[in-house]
């Protein structure tokens, strides 16, 4: 049976996420592929590498996520943005054209900690350059597969008020400016999960991810299409063309 | 000797650091970079002969990275094979009777503090034979420029992995360009383009090691043909 992740109301509408590593499962062969290694390409000493940092991983992950929820509304006549809690978003096509039927908008943050940065630091400043770079990756899959775990739970929460969601979108990502931050963090309370932003829109701990989720009884969550943002060198693009491989695999 | 000289070569592509090294699996239990430079300078061969073959090691790893024949993690074992020789290299380096291809100043720009790409371009860089002046990250830029006044000749890489911080970026290499019309700058990063590398003023991009590598080579022999 599926356990409910349960979450607490700290102000009207915002949520924090009680999720915790259990309600993980980082899968070996998702941190491979985001490597960039095909199919049973990996050298075996990276593997046993990767087996090890895996086994650690819980120690060094304290997951903290949440969300608030706003009025969403697009204008009919643009296609450039859309108004959250009454504040315009400026957003492209890519994102807005899902947003179209959204009620509501879910802004949310996760974040696996600052542990596994401070692991990747000292392994790097020690000479051990691979390791350093293998933490760091598992660490860049955990915390996107953390804020899977958060969408998901943002589904069913809504699912419970009859409501639907969109996929997720990122400053810094489908050509949403990564300044933008900024305004998404001013709807949160003050160092809301622990995460709190630089001046140039850098999110600390670094390992954490924020976004925005569409919410309506018309909206609809579908597989991300890539193929029509021009951004090449993208980490979701990777992480999802990899997660769409092991699924494969599975099947 | 020769034979001796090449299994350095081989060891620095190979990523095989020293004997207790594990990786790579096929290489197990034999001597690494670290014992054939040393075995290799007790048998009398010149420091300069191991650093043009470690150099083409490490280019030799480079072009395979460049093809999706090995990744990141395989270009850093490499890189700190290399390393392990440069332990042994190092006295020569400072009596002068081996030099760097040439110096180079690096660092993330401010506000920004993403080090991987940075690092591995160094490693990669230093591998290749240059002398790295890493600065770190969140440099503003007066500290690039005072690395490069402190650094006569030296060219500058900047890298940057917010669009946030290009703009920072942009006006450290105006800034730089401003005070040293003639120092050359290489930006790298995940949001840039050559055509934004041009427009912010620098002289080159690349979107990895190599082209960086490259570059460097370039502006050497453009610096010593002048």
């Amino acid at each position: 049976m599926e356990i409910e992740i349960p979450q607490i109301e700290r102000e009207k509408d915002t949520f924090e996420v009680r999720m915790s590593f259990r309600d993980l499962s980082v899968s070996k062969n998702e941190v491979i592929r985001s490597l960039g290694y095909p199919d049973g390409t990996l050298p075996v000493h990276f593997e046993k590498m990767i087996d090890d940092i895996l086994a650690r991983l819980s120690k060094h992950c304290k997951i903290q996520a949440g969300y608030r929820l706003l009025e969403a509304k697009k204008q009919e006549d643009r296609n450039d943005g859309l108004f959250v809690g009454g504040t315009f978003f400026k957003l492209q096509k890519i994102v807005t054209s899902q947003f179209r039927k959204a009620e509501k908008a879910a802004l949310f943050v996760c974040t696996i900690g600052p542990s596994m940065e401070t692991w990747a630091k000292k392994l790097s400043v020690e000479g051990d350059v691979a390791l350093s770079y293998l933490v760091d990756t598992v660490a860049s899959v955990t915390v996107e597969q953390a804020t899977d775990v958060l969408h998901d739970h943002i589904e069913k929460q809504m699912d419970m008020r009859g409501l639907k969601i969109t996929n997720r979108y990122s400053p810094g990502y489908c050509d949403w400016l990564v300044s933008e931050q900024h305004l998404l963090f001013s709807f949160l309370p003050v160092n809301f999960c622990g995460i709190t932003l630089t001046e140039s829109a850098f999110m600390v701990p670094i390992k954490s991810v924020s976004g925005i989720i569409g919410v309506g009884k018309a909206v609809k969550r579908v597989d991300y299409t890539c193929d029509i943002c021009g951004m090449k060198d993208c980490t979701y693009r990777a992480f999802r063309i990899a997660k769409a491989e092991h699924s494969k695999y599975k099947s | 000797m020769n034979e001796l000289v090449e299994k350095i070569g081989q060891c620095v592509e190979r990523g095989k650091v020293n004997k207790s090294s594990p990786y790579p699996n096929d290489m197990k239990g034999m001597d690494g970079a670290d014992e054939f430079t040393r075995q290799a300078l007790e048998a009398a061969v010149g420091p300069d002969a191991i650093l043009q073959v470690c150099n083409e090691g490490m280019q030799r790893i480079g072009a395979r990275f460049s093809r999706n024949e090995v990744f990141v993690p395989e270009l850093l074992m490499a890189a700190k094979a290399m390393h392990a020789v440069m332990v042994h290299l190092e006295p020569f380096f400072k009596t002068g009777s081996i030099r760097a291809k040439g110096k180079f100043v690096l660092g993330t720009v401010a506000g920004d503090l993403h080090d991987i790409g940075k690092n591995l371009v160094r490693m990669v860089i230093e591998g290749n034979g240059w002398e790295v002046i890493d600065l770190g990250v969140d440099v503003k830029p007066a500290k690039f420029l005072e690395a490069i006044k402190n650094t006569p000749g030296c060219v500058v890489g900047l890298s940057a992995l917010l669009t946030t911080t290009m703009v920072g970026m942009s006006k450290t290499v105006q800034e730089i360009k401003a005070q040293f019309p003639a120092t050359n700058v290489i930006v790298g990063g995940a949001p840039l383009t050559m055509e934004a590398a041009l427009k912010m003023g620098a002289d080159g991009y690349s979107p990895d090691p190599q082209g960086a590598v490259a570059f460097l080579d370039k502006v050497s022999v453009a610096n010593i043909t002048q």
